[in-house]
């Protein structure tokens, strides 16, 4: 019955949670908008309580966005569950590192970068605007996925949250998106190379190779100072002046 | 005017506040981006081969926390309609040269944006300390339409930077400064796409594994 309830009310947090970093700020980072998707699972908190709950859940709180969920249900819970305030806020600071971490290696450096490195290669493959609608329906499949696990993780464990890290699949997810992201990028990379270079002949096209290499050269020699942006811009706007004076 | 101007700038605005506000469905992806643009305009191969070029360029961010980057999304749309209005045989390099301006200024937008957010945050700090939920919902939901703003105007800049180019260097660019310029970007990107992929993989254990991928890829880049 209790989840009966609970279950349009996760509906709201979940569709809140698309717009988690809405109003992303230095001083509470996505704190505002954890307290917005925390705010209807809030409510059966009596009024004194339920503005006492909002304001906490407004404060600092950093997460990947897709998990953030995770810690809107986990601290709303708590709040409901009556936890005191001094453990809430240790969970609130507990909570903001791991699933920091966990989403970036999960998302940003793996589900992400693999599905755009297939996607470019088939691309190059004739698959057109078709490839890149696959991408965007099977990326946001997991990602949707992800954003209702993690809330639904929160909710249900509430402080215990961080048993639901480490379930068995989040596990074997990160063991083997690490392989298949190198895999899928370092298979992509000649394909685009070839397709990218199909435009040009003679010596464009060998002008293209030695640019491509001592780019990539400077760019490993000094990440620091040079970014893909910058040297990217000087090159182009070495090559426009090249390319009003010559002829 | 530049050619489906309110379209594209329609478009960099939406594509503009996925990339952080709502719904981060990946449409600010510069592959996304661009052959989404591509097809507005008529031209998705045109759309395509900048997405891809772009999408490199993507590889060597990681959008963590509070880091800095260029946003990518609203110069792919600029970039596209660069090519649909330059109209030249490749027009891509300059097209490139746009798309890249625009990506730094957007960037630089994403910080005054996040400066603005908080300093609304600091004054509201009391009565969001007191739980009061309209003010919560007021701050929240301003962060998004400012950001939708940002993203108008960051791609607005772009149409502009679009149409001044036409006007006073499309003109004074020869055929051969043109493919000059287009082996620049790509060779950019490429490099920008490669020295990306190195630095997220590693150079640990899964080297090997980006080895098979090359070797794979090069096996099927040449036989097709």
């Amino acid at each position: 019955m209790a989840d009966l309830k609970a279950r349009p009310r996760l509906l709201a947090s979940l569709l809140r949670l698309f717009t988690v970093q809405a109003s992303w700020n230095y001083e509470r980072l996505i704190g505002v908008g954890t307290g917005v998707a925390a705010e209807p699972l809030l409510r059966d908190l009596d009024p004194e309580r339920y503005r006492a709950a909002l304001g906490r859940a407004s404060r600092y709180f950093n997460a990947h966005p897709y998990l953030s969920g995770a810690g809107a249900g986990a601290l709303a819970r708590a709040e409901i569950d009556g936890v005191p305030a001094e453990q809430i806020e240790r969970l609130r600071g507990a909570l903001a590192g791991p699933l920091g971490s966990i989403g970036d290696r999960l998302v940003w450096a793996g589900w992400l970068p693999t599905l755009s490195a297939l996607t470019l290669a088939a691309v190059t493959w004739r698959g057109g605007f078709a490839a890149v609608a696959l991408f965007l329906i099977v990326y946001n499949v997991g990602h949707v996925a992800l954003r209702w696990w993690a809330l639904r993780a929160g909710w249900t464990y509430g402080p215990r949250v961080a048993q639901a890290l480490h379930e068995p699949w989040m596990r074997r997810a990160g063991q083997y998106l690490g392989p298949a992201t190198a895999l899928a990028l370092g298979f992509a990379l000649p394909m685009v190379a070839q397709w990218s270079g199909d435009a040009f002949r003679g010596w464009a096209r060998i002008t293209l190779a030695v640019a491509a290499a001592v780019a990539f050269g400077l760019l490993r020699w000094r990440p620091d100072i040079l970014s893909g942006l910058r040297l990217g811009l000087v090159l182009v706007v070495i090559a426009l002046v090249a390319g009003v004076i010559w002829r | 005017m530049i050619p489906h101007g309110w379209e594209l700038l329609a478009l960099g605005a939406i594509v503009g506040l996925d990339l952080v506000s709502f719904p981060q469905i990946m449409l600010a992806r510069p592959i996304v981006a661009g052959s989404v643009a591509g097809l507005l305009l008529g031209d998705v191969g045109a759309g395509l081969r900048i997405g891809v070029l772009f999408e490199l360029f993507q590889y060597d961010i990681l959008p963590v926390g509070a880091t800095r980057y260029p946003e990518y999304g609203p110069a792919t749309v600029i970039a596209v309609g660069a090519v649909h209005t330059f109209a030249l045989p490749f027009g891509i390099g300059l097209a490139t040269v746009v798309g890249l301006f625009t990506a730094m200024i957007g960037g630089m937008s994403l910080q005054v944006l996040r400066r603005l957010n908080t300093r609304a945050v600091t004054a509201a700090a009391p009565a969001l300390e007191r739980g009061d939920v309209r003010v919560l919902y007021r701050l929240h939901f301003a962060g998004a339409g400012r950001d939708l703003a940002r993203a108008a105007l960051v791609t607005a800049f772009g149409l502009g930077l679009v149409a001044l180019t036409r006007a006073f260097v499309v003109p004074a660019l020869s055929h051969r400064g043109e493919r000059l310029l287009s082996v620049a970007a790509t060779g950019a990107a490429l490099a920008a796409g490669a020295a990306g992929t190195i630095r997220l993989v590693g150079l640990g254990t899964h080297l090997k594994w980006l080895a098979a991928g090359l070797v794979g890829g090069i096996v099927v880049a040449w036989l097709i």
